[in-house]
């Protein structure tokens, strides 16, 4: 079972469920940047919810089907083809041998993904098959998919549920996202009335905006840190601020320690958001307690576990 | 060990400060040997434990935390490696060394023979896969981090920051004014061991005139 990268689009790589318990040796979590997105797609071709698949950003690839095999598609929104007749996303598709996928341009959100049913075998390394490109492993060789690669995919049983998500679980993707924050009231945080400035502003998702963070425009903090913070630990969806006043908002790829005064905690409720903003969005942090944040992660568990029974694995 | 106060810093995050960087490693290591977290990362003078917030109220979490924290056995010492770890100063491979000398008051040779001087002990692992953090380095060369981060550092530059020399095992943003540049290759994923140093080893570091080609 395998699949041809005719195209590999802008950037394709295997992701598939977070690295964790190896922060302490620098290793970041890595896995789809929206893993709910990715689940959804898995859900449609009956494999474990995050089982390696393709995330896509920004352009997606050509793939040829050298075997036939079910696959989905979901995340942001792209035109698709099978060979030339539109396809949807969120259904359980059939592609024969030969047939040719095509993934145009994310029109909104950063990130599509596409499984395969058996799920592609990737590089494990650290507990995970996600590919972390920086140091150049997992997935498919450790880097972003090439011209000419070949998938290889698991066995799979047959897919016996064809099917589509149902209506109410389709999140649109839009330009102006709201992400429950708790305030970092640790060692090394920002005074409280710049965390207020946080809160109180709209922020726009500035050009560098990749699996490690995201720069946040909009009226620079005060640090008043001196460039001497002792380094501490910071996690996806740690937002920091260097001296220069410009936020960051880490993400998966987010290194695992750093220097810089930590401003926020995006809840983890919403940390699975941070993987389709993309440069020009509009974000505003929505002040949670740490209580208040856990509530609502568990009522959107209790939503999720309907269509996705294992969501707690996922966000 | 002296008492903690761990803090609930986020909805599924607790920090609490020590002493030192050999504390806080030596806590975090306890800590990760329990299996009880998510991940617990220890930093030059905090940690900060990860849980499962589902599986665990955050109050729970935190008298978990503070029961296992009354149990920490005492440090052990142990006898040190020696990695010796070539560099070339200064020029493209430490674009910042002659800022330093300038804000330092001293000639980039009275700066590379303080840098080799001792053998300094890696004190943590952390950032990225490779980045080691080296304690020991002497007093009058503790400068502080660029207010402006860089976006592209080449593998292999070595900072120095806040009193501390790091490797940058990878290419990748970084914040730490550079000194220098190892060709010594700090991280391997593909070796059965994949980082070259680990916390209780001690450095040395040897100029280099070239990198060997």
């Amino acid at each position: 079972m395998s699949v041809r990268v005719i195209r590999p689009g802008l950037q394709t790589t295997v992701q598939a469920a977070p690295r964790t318990g190896y922060r302490h040796l620098g290793v970041p979590s890595s896995g789809a940047a929206d893993p709910l997105s990715l689940a959804l797609a898995n859900r449609l071709v009956g494999n474990d919810l995050l089982a390696p698949g393709l995330e896509v950003s920004l352009t997606g690839p050509h793939l040829r089907f050298e075997q036939p095999a079910w696959f989905a598609i979901a995340g942001a929104m792209a035109e698709v083809f099978l060979n030339d007749r539109p396809t949807d996303y969120h259904r359980t598709t059939g592609a024969r041998k030969g047939d040719v996928l095509r993934v145009g341009s994310l029109t909104s959100g950063s990130r599509a993904y596409i499984a395969f049913a058996g799920g592609i075998i990737g590089q494990q390394l650290f507990g995970s098959a996600s590919t972390y490109l920086p140091a150049r492993f997992g997935g498919f060789e450790g880097r972003a998919l090439r011209s000419e690669d070949v998938l290889e995919l698991g066995k799979s049983d047959a897919v016996d549920e064809q099917g589509s998500t149902p209506d109410r679980f389709l999140t649109p993707m839009g330009q102006r996202w709201a992400l429950r924050t708790c305030r970092w009231s640790g060692a090394g945080s920002l005074p409280s009335s710049q965390q207020e400035r946080l809160f109180g502003n709209r922020w726009t998702v500035g050009r560098r905006a990749d699996r490690m963070g995201l720069e946040l425009e909009g009226t620079a903090l005060e640090t008043q840190t001196n460039g001497r913070l002792p380094s501490a630990a910071v996690f996806p969806g740690t937002i920091q601020c260097p001296e220069h006043g410009t936020p960051f908002l880490l993400s998966v790829d987010a290194q695992t320690t750093g220097g810089y005064a930590r401003v926020a905690q995006v809840a983890r409720v919403d940390r699975h958001l941070l993987g389709q903003l993309r440069p020009g969005d509009q974000v505003s942090f929505l002040p949670r307690t740490p209580d208040e944040a856990t509530v609502e992660l568990r009522a959107k568990h209790d939503v999720w576990r309907e269509w996705l029974p294992d969501i707690e694995q996922v966000i | 060990m002296t008492t903690v106060v761990p803090k609930i810093v986020a909805d599924d995050l607790v920090e609490f400060e020590v002493d030192s960087v050999q504390v806080a490693q030596h806590v975090a290591r306890v800590l990760r040997e329990s299996g009880a977290w998510r991940e617990v990362v220890g930093g030059i003078d905090s940690v900060v434990v990860q849980f499962d917030a589902v599986r665990m109220e955050a109050r729970a979490a935190l008298a978990a935390l503070n029961a296992q924290l009354s149990r920490v056995p005492p440090m052990k010492s142990v006898d040190a490696d020696v990695v010796e770890i070539p560099v070339i100063y200064g020029g493209e491979d430490g674009p910042d060394l002659d800022g330093i000398c300038e804000l330092l008051e001293m000639t980039s040779d009275d700066f590379v023979a303080l840098h080799c001087r001792d053998a300094c002990p890696v004190e943590m692992l952390g950032f990225t896969p490779g980045f080691a953090y080296i304690g020991g380095l002497d007093d009058r060369l503790d400068v502080p981090r660029r207010p402006h981060p860089r976006q592209h550092v080449p593998a292999g530059s070595i900072g120095i920051a806040g009193g501390r020399t790091g490797i940058y095992a990878l290419p990748g943003p970084g914040g730490w004014p550079l000194i220098g540049r190892t060709p010594e290759p700090l991280f391997d994923a593909a070796a059965d061991e994949p980082f070259r140093l680990h916390p209780g080893v001690r450095v040395r570091f040897r100029p280099m005139r070239e990198r060997a080609r």
